[in-house]
């Protein structure tokens, strides 16, 4: 070796340390342990996560393992080799994958210190700049993007624990036990939702209520058993999750969105909803009569000849939920019914989830422009995202009631207090969960 | 104790989805994949000629554009079918729809529209004139041959895409994915580039491979005359050597003698190959490899879309 090679050998040695320690320093400056920036991909994974792109960080992990075993292939397998043309290609997809998931993670660190974007250029072809820069000069400080680390996340950061079941459970109606719900995102779990114990007695009208990531749609799967909880959930004493294959025919569950085939005609569309969800001995023309029973409740007699395509948003979302209502379920859920519908279709629309509540099932439903239907409501749950971005109950009962524990005069108003002040709230969401929590206790004791 | 109801079975199932596919045949214009069926059939029959089945080269462009007609039709019927309703799927799945009930029923209905689509290709070559060789090897009609042949290239083409459109999660990555997959069918069929080494392994696994073998030997190719080597040598008339022509010569003493057409099936015998070769054992061994990818691919999609809970919201 001469004196250049020497002096390209030391420099890159500089070069990786201080790298390094600028990643560990970036890393413990956004409250993850610095020692992951020793470990090969595992400090872009680490990365991923500090610049609010896990997944990204999970891919250039890979690849940049991947990348080792590339670099292999480019130095030790011979030219005259008869795969060598596979080697190089399959070695410059992994480079190409690796720096594009690499810059990725590194943008999202740039984001979380406030930085340009051009800033990526020096930390492609001189990453220890940059590196070392933010990590050990305070200027460079991360904004809270709502990155924990997995000690706070595992304990939730909301100030109480509501563990105990509620005291209203009883045998009929929806019993609703969520201990958690976490979910397990590559090496570390996050807690989605949190001790929500509600139960809903047989005829009634439910509104769910939160902001957005409050845990509306993940207690929603949870509850009909899609996506399962560590949870207890019970319909008429029968737990969903032991019995789910029977079960599911006695939940129904509307999605946001109308999704239906579009060329396809109404009659067709509820025909073939009750073959697939009725069961197998109910006659033909008992099937036909239930498709028919639905039509006319939900209004779309006269309608039912036509392509799907060709009818109104509230006629489609009608015949999304006369899809579900077919098997006449005991549990009914709506996601946002009333997405895109003006307020007198709404209303309408609410009146017959009423009508429907009223035959002895449960309807519960998500609306964010609840007001207009308040009054049709005999109940309201409210999730808030407490600090540790986990969903909570932050209250439970009547609407009248929850307008008083608020002390808000309307529905819109409740959800503007718990939610986060980046979102144009008031950012109470523990205070409230703390609040009911103690007000659950006091009516468990008395 | 209450009777434990039961609901539709996977069997049940394939005919709701079939009724529901055949009705979107109508609505949905999947009825069009027909009349593209004949228009690019239609475009290919012209470009051939009617050199097919007379020299080799023209059997061999005749039946790699007929492949890839094939391939390009099975392509175009599904690559978009399952992921344009994916949301769809996911909700059905939940309610109690079993996905192999679902992809069974894509595949009886895209059998339906590809013999449709063969026998449309089929109906235009033989109206532009091309005559197919007399001979056949397995069901005593060469047309029933080479249609049943093109039917399993156009329908294991489908599975493909129909696995494609299982696996990806939009139109746009389907529509992505879909040019590269045919440049590989297309570049791998062997037709186009010769391919050695560990490349000609991979053609192993292509569609047209397998078809093209398959019309090649039907198509009778090795017995064919070949005119390539005369137009090169042809080519090489005024070439001199120690002031005389001995190409010339050569070329002019054929013809004089009448003998060209001698030469140009013996020339053919030099250049015939063992696969191309008119057998009943080589075309099943094709039409059995063809088989196995349409059911791969089947249970690939299948298999994938089983997944489709784990989708994101």
């Amino acid at each position: 070796m001469d004196i250049n090679d020497w002096i390209q050998l030391i420099y890159q040695a500089a070069a990786l340390i201080m790298q390094t320690a600028g990643i560990w320093m970036i890393l413990k400056k956004c409250g993850v342990k610095g020692w992951h920036a020793l470990i090969p991909g595992d400090r872009y994974y680490r990365l991923g996560i500090v610049g609010g792109r896990e997944t990204d960080g999970m891919i250039a992990l890979y690849a940049d393992i991947a990348r080792i075993g590339a670099q292999w292939a480019f130095t030790n397998v011979e030219k005259t080799d008869e795969y060598y043309i596979v080697y190089l290609m399959v070695a410059l997809i992994i480079l190409m994958i690796a720096l594009v998931y690499e810059i990725r993670v590194l943008l999202g660190v740039l984001r979380t210190f406030r930085m340009k974007w051009y800033w990526i250029i020096p930390w492609i072809f001189v990453p220890w700049l940059p590196a070392w820069l933010m990590g050990f000069n305070n200027r460079f400080q991360p904004v809270d993007l709502g990155v924990y680390d997995e000690d706070e996340l595992l304990a939730g950061k909301a100030p109480a624990e509501i563990a105990s079941a509620d005291s209203s459970d009883s045998r009929s109606g929806l019993n609703i036990h969520v201990r958690s719900r976490s979910v397990r995102q590559h090496f570390s779990r996050r807690y989605l939702l949190k001790d929500v114990n509600v139960s809903i007695p047989r005829g009634s009208l439910v509104l769910l209520l939160g902001g957005s990531g409050a845990g509306k749609t993940t207690l929603i799967n949870a509850v009909i058993g899609y996506e399962k909880a560590d949870a207890t959930i019970t319909l008429d004493g029968k737990d969903v999750y032991k019995n789910y294959s029977e079960m599911k025919y006695r939940i129904g569950f509307v999605p946001q969105q109308d999704l239906l085939r579009l060329n396809d005609s109404v009659m067709n569309t509820l025909y073939d909803a009750a073959k697939l969800r009725l069961p197998k001995n109910v006659k033909a023309k008992e099937r036909e009569e239930k498709v028919n029973d639905v039509i006319e409740t939900l209004g779309l007699a006269g309608r039912q000849n036509g392509l799907v395509a060709k009818k109104s948003g509230g006629q489609k979302k009608r015949i999304s939920i006369g899809m579900e209502l077919i098997s006449d379920p005991d549990l009914f859920i709506l996601d946002e019914p009333d997405s895109g519908l003006d307020g007198v279709i709404a209303r309408e629309l609410f009146e017959k989830l009423r009508g429907i509540a009223d035959r002895g099932k449960i309807v519960i439903a998500i609306t964010h422009t609840p007001d207009r239907v308040a009054d049709l409501f005999d109940q309201v749950i409210v999730l808030a995202r407490d600090s540790g971005r986990c969903g909570r109950l932050a209250f439970s009962g009547t609407p009248q009631e929850a307008m008083e524990f608020f002390e808000r005069d309307s529905m819109e108003k409740i959800v503007m207090a718990v939610n986060r002040t980046s979102e144009g709230g008031e950012g109470r969401a523990d205070e409230f969960i703390a609040r009911f929590a103690e007000l659950k206790a006091e009516r468990g004791k008395a | 104790m209450a009777e434990k109801k039961r609901y539709r079975g996977r069997i049940a199932q394939v005919w709701i989805y079939l009724g529901k596919q055949l009705r979107m045949f109508v609505f949905q214009n999947d009825w069009k994949m027909l009349p593209m069926a004949a228009l690019i059939g239609g475009l290919v029959t012209f470009a051939v000629g009617t050199n097919m089945f007379i020299y080799q080269e023209g059997t061999m462009n005749g039946c790699f554009a007929l492949t890839c007609v094939c391939v390009w039709n099975g392509f175009f019927n599904s690559i978009q079918v399952i992921c344009r309703e994916r949301p769809i799927i996911k909700r059905e799945h939940r309610a109690g729809m079993h996905i192999s009930s679902y992809i069974a029923a894509h595949m009886i209905y895209q059998m339906l529209l590809c013999a449709l689509q063969t026998v449309i290709i089929l109906g235009i070559t033989m109206v532009a004139g091309i005559k197919f060789p007399a001979e056949s090897v397995i069901t005593g009609s060469s047309i029933v041959d080479f249609g049943l042949t093109m039917f399993l290239v156009t329908y294991t083409a489908d599975m493909l895409s129909l696995a494609i459109s299982a696996i990806v999660k939009n139109t746009t990555a389907a529509m992505t994915v879909m040019p590269f997959v045919l440049m590989f069918q297309l570049i791998f069929s062997g037709a186009l580039i010769v391919l050695q080494g560990p490349s000609e392994r991979l053609t192993d696994f292509t569609i047209t491979k397998w078809g093209l073998q398959s019309l090649c030997a039907q198509g009778n190719l090795n017995t064919q005359p070949q005119v390539t080597l005369w137009n090169t040598i042809w080519e090489f008339r005024a070439f001199e050597w120690q002031g005389q022509k001995p190409v010339k010569l050569f070329t002019d003493q054929i013809l004089k003698n009448k003998l060209l057409n001698d030469f140009l099936a013996e020339s053919g015998k030099y250049t015939g190959k063992p696969e191309f070769a008119l057998s009943a054992e080589n075309v099943l061994h094709c039409w059995m490899m063809l088989a196995i990818m349409a059911v791969l691919f089947a249970v690939i999609a299948t298999l994938s879309l089983e997944l489709i809970d784990r989708d994101k919201r």
